[in-house]
């Protein structure tokens, strides 16, 4: 018998919520596979198994909040698979092969191998016209039928829900907790708002210089831009801080955040730890990292503690900006606008004319608390001039 | 060279329906197929169950035809029994199926080895007795498919001529005048029924309260009014003990009954797994306390490289139609396609007894115990017009639906049937089941008239309100 515990989840965090568990009593599970999904208020990880075996206990029901180290199963190491059935339908001594009455039903024992089960699959000829007729999309449906096969039971009970152009959505743990977050944060905190625009030129050397850096890792405009902002937070500490309670405390590392996407599950922010020091180089490696981290959901809690400053790049070729909500505790969102080729005026010995130049807005959200507008503009004006300041070759 | 470790894609253990049908639909595949035989490619089914059986039961229904032909104007002189010519044309019959399936897999290319296989770990498999033994072969996956044999019973040693089992009896060149069959399950009756036919004195000998446990109760006693009418004595609830042969024959002896002497004892008790000396250190693979090997219902053994179909599995139907649907699931399951595991609770079943039994899904009482209401159906097939012109009016037709909450027939949980050709008839309760029909969209489908389907048609119209000729 092997006991499954919450491992730790990261410094600071002492529990964590079971949201699912990917195996039922019963079930066999490999060792590494996933074996349940627990949900802290930073991210949901899915626990690999520590052990081979049959899951013979579970201790901790899905909803139930636990504390690191605890058992929440047993796995029992000697033991395989769980039988197709429960009731012994092969032969008694005095009977050959009739099945016994009556063979308990097969699904739930088929249920467990998830990776080749045929999730909304139609068997019956019979349940695709009760979906068709009902207006409901096979594949929005998990069958509760050998393998999650949909069976007419399921179907029904698809149709008397109604169509699916109206599906009642249960929001993702992600989504959830971003919208638990953004609530308190928008209810909690005055939240202040400047946007200037700037000069772009460097991206013109950027272009000539090439945009991977030495180590071959792809440099984009946030991390251009995020070098010039962790550089001006150290003229404008009161920037790079977070509340404690009442009071504000600054600090002296930057610990960078990453507004992210996460594909259906709401948005993550990722953090690149101590970036004052860093280089375009090394700024543009570990921001690279952690995005590969986000795609593969291989973030830990570590990754996402201990932010100091957020940057939000630009969604999409078009953002003039955006106006993002403030991750707490921090005090302040820095927007990074798409760099846009616009047409700008120039003055050549005392002439002005009209050429193609480069412009991008950049845009503070800010705790009406600890900053207001002249500051918060005074902090861009200055990422500004240390972006056009930059020494691209030598950091490239 | 002997020893050199020969490379498949897929090693399948034993050549009975499940083996050879992996083995066929993986080489259909394109995946390299190894095929471990002991004896013949066929197994128990083709050689020593399902159609020699079969083959007996249609010589006793030539009989049988004879024996009636009078009623329809044809008079036979003189019905004589020559066992040894039906033994020799069930020999052919069996022996060119055998042909055809060995011509079918040579053509597939995949390569057979004959001997007795041992799986190792690694998904190495080796053969250890017969023509090719010594040689090594390992798979990326491993099929056990190594079959079952006849179970025995303590106190009756199988000697081959007065104890013998379904191995033996299939063999007989001469039909016993008096036999006890022990065990009333399906082969049991099918043993009954045959001898019956032909003119054997038989009792059935049952421990448990009644004969075909698992059959819906109607059929059950369709079967025990058919065979009481033959003269088939059905004892059930009896335990017996043991034997005392003398010159030729043997008295069974029966705990608290009257003891039976019969000139032989058949024994149809079941059939256990061959999975004694199947596997070596290291494998992984997890064999029940009764000697059946664990598969989920991807048919995948603990050892996920190591898959098992057929007879060996434990807690599914023994039915050579069932190893070849679990073939299919376990090469599909190989080769990372989308596939539904067997429904073991809609499975098809047939009997090919005097009259024949066929069903699939729940029984009545099955479904009850699985907290159903029902509404049920039966119609006889004496009303029904082929089955007066055959001659063969005997059974019947029934059918359970789960009741709606208006107490009219929704879904069609189980159809059971008993009577002429029953095994050739269930295929459209099959559909109706496992396509989870009502009784209404099914009955919505017409049945050729005049047929022996009419009574399962007829069945489905009474279930749906309203019957033509049923109430």
């Amino acid at each position: 018998m092997a006991d499954v515990t919450l491992p730790s989840l990261g410094e600071s965090v002492t529990e964590g919520i079971i949201t699912q568990w990917f195996k039922k009593v019963g079930d066999t599970v490999a060792r590494d596979e996933p074996l349940f999904e627990v949900s802290t208020d930073k991210v949901d990880s899915e626990m690999p198994s520590p052990a081979a075996g049959v899951l013979t206990e579970i201790l901790a029901e899905e909803g139930d909040t636990v504390q690191t180290g605890s058992r929440v199963a047993v796995i029992d190491e000697n033991a395989v698979g769980a039988p197709v059935s429960s009731a012994p339908t092969t032969s008694s001594e005095t009977t050959d092969a009739l099945p016994s009455p009556p063979p308990a039903h097969t699904a739930p024992a088929t249920l467990a191998v998830e990776e080749v089960a045929v999730n909304g699959v139609v068997v019956s000829p019979v349940v695709r016209r009760i979906l068709a007729d009902g207006g409901v999309e096979p594949s929005t449906l998990r069958g509760s039928g050998p393998g999650g096969s949909i069976t007419r039971r399921d179907a029904e009970r698809a149709v008397a829900n109604g169509p699916t152009d109206e599906i009642v959505v249960a929001l993702s743990n992600g989504r959830r907790r971003m919208g638990q977050h953004m609530t308190s944060s928008f209810q909690s905190t005055p939240h202040g708002f400047v946007a200037i625009e700037i000069d772009g030129a460097i991206f013109d050397e950027l272009e000539t210089l090439g945009r991977s850096t030495r180590d071959g890792v792809a440099i984009t405009d946030e991390m251009v831009v995020s070098l010039a902002a962790v550089r001006a937070l150290g003229e404008f500490e009161f920037l790079n801080a977070t509340f404690a309670g009442d009071e504000l405390v600054v600090h002296r590392t930057v610990n960078l955040g990453f507004m992210r996407v996460v594909a259906d599950d709401g948005m993550l922010v990722p953090v690149v730890h101590a970036a004052a020091g860093l280089t375009l180089r090394a700024l543009a490696r570990r921001v690279s990292e952690l995005g590969e981290r986000v795609l593969s959901h291989r973030l830990t809690t570590d990754d996402l503690m201990g932010g100091t400053f957020t940057i939000m790049g630009p969604a999409s070729e078009h953002t003039l900006w955006s106006e993002p909500i403030i991750i707490q505790p921090e005090v302040a969102v820095l927007s990074i606008g798409a760099v846009r080729q616009v047409p700008v005026v120039v003055n050549v010995n005392g002439t002005t004319s009209i050429a193609v130049g480069r412009r991008l807005v950049l845009a503070l959200t800010f705790d009406h608390r600890v900053c207001e507008p002249f500051a918060a503009t005074g902090y861009l004006e200055r990422v500004g001039e240390l972006l056009a300041g930059l020494d691209l070759e030598s950091e490239h | 060279m002997a020893n050199e470790v020969q490379q498949f894609d897929v090693v399948v253990i034993g050549g009975g329906p499940g083996g050879y049908a992996a083995a066929l639909y993986g080489a259909a595949a394109g995946l390299s197929v190894a095929l471990v035989e002991r004896d013949k490619v066929g197994g128990t089914c083709l050689h020593r169950g399902c159609v020699p059986a079969k083959e007996f039961l249609e010589t006793a229904h030539v009989r049988r035809t004879i024996e009636h032909s009078a009623a329809f104007g044809i008079t036979a002189k003189s019905v004589a029994v020559d066992f040894a010519v039906s033994q020799a044309r069930k020999n052919e019959i069996v022996d060119r199926l055998y042909k055809g399936l060995s011509g079918l897999i040579k053509g597939r290319k995949i390569t057979v080895f004959e001997g007795t296989a041992r799986l190792d770990a690694d998904q190495t498999v080796e053969v250890l007795e017969g023509t090719d033994a010594g040689v090594v072969a390992k798979g990326k996956n491993v099929i056990l498919a190594a079959g079952s044999v006849p179970r025995t019973l303590p106190g009756f040693d199988v000697d081959g001529t007065i104890v013998v089992t379904s191995d033996e009896f299939l063999d007989l060149s001469v039909l016993p005048a008096t036999a006890a069959v022990i065990g009333g399950g399906a082969i049991g009756c099918e043993f009954a029924s045959m001898l019956a036919d032909m003119g054997t004195k038989v009792t059935i000998l049952e421990s448990l309260p009644t004969i075909l446990t698992g059959c819906d109760a109607e059929v059950v006693n369709v079967m025990q009014r058919a065979f009481k009418k033959r003269g088939i004595e059905v004892r059930a609830g009896v335990t017996v003990t043991g034997h005392t042969p003398k010159k030729g024959s043997t008295t069974i002896l029966i705990d608290g009954g009257d003891d039976v002497k019969v000139d032989m004892v058949v024994l149809s008790v079941g059939r256990r797994p061959r999975t004694e000396a199947l596997l070596g250190e290291g494998t992984n693979v997890e064999i029940n306390d009764r000697g059946f090997v664990v598969a989920d219902g991807y048919q995948r053994t603990a050892n996920p490289n190591v898959y098992a179909v057929g007879d060996v599995v434990a807690n599914t139907p023994q039915l050579a139609h069932v190893g070849f649907a679990e073939a299919i699931v376990a090469i599909k399951t190989i080769l990372g396609e989308p596939v539904v595991p067997v429904d073991y609770d809609r499975v098809p079943w047939a009997i090919y007894s005097n009259p024949e039994v066929a069903f699939c899904g729940l029984t009545e009482a099955a479904a009850k115990e699985k907290g159903y209401e029902v509404v049920v159906k039966k119609d006889p097939f004496g009303g029904n017009s082929r089955a007066q012109i055959i001659g063969d009016t005997e059974g019947v037709v029934k059918i359970v639906a789960e009741k709606r909450p208006d107490g009219t027939a929704g879904q069609i949980l189980g159809v059971h049937m008993a009577g002429p050709w029953v095994t050739e008839q269930l295929g459209a309760g099959y559909f109706a089941v496992n396509w989870e029909a009502t009784a209404e969209e099914a009955a919505a489908l017409i049945q050729p008239h005049p047929s022996l389907s009419e009574t399962f048609g007829e069945t489905l119209l009474a279930l749906a309100g309203r019957g033509l000729h049923v109430g």
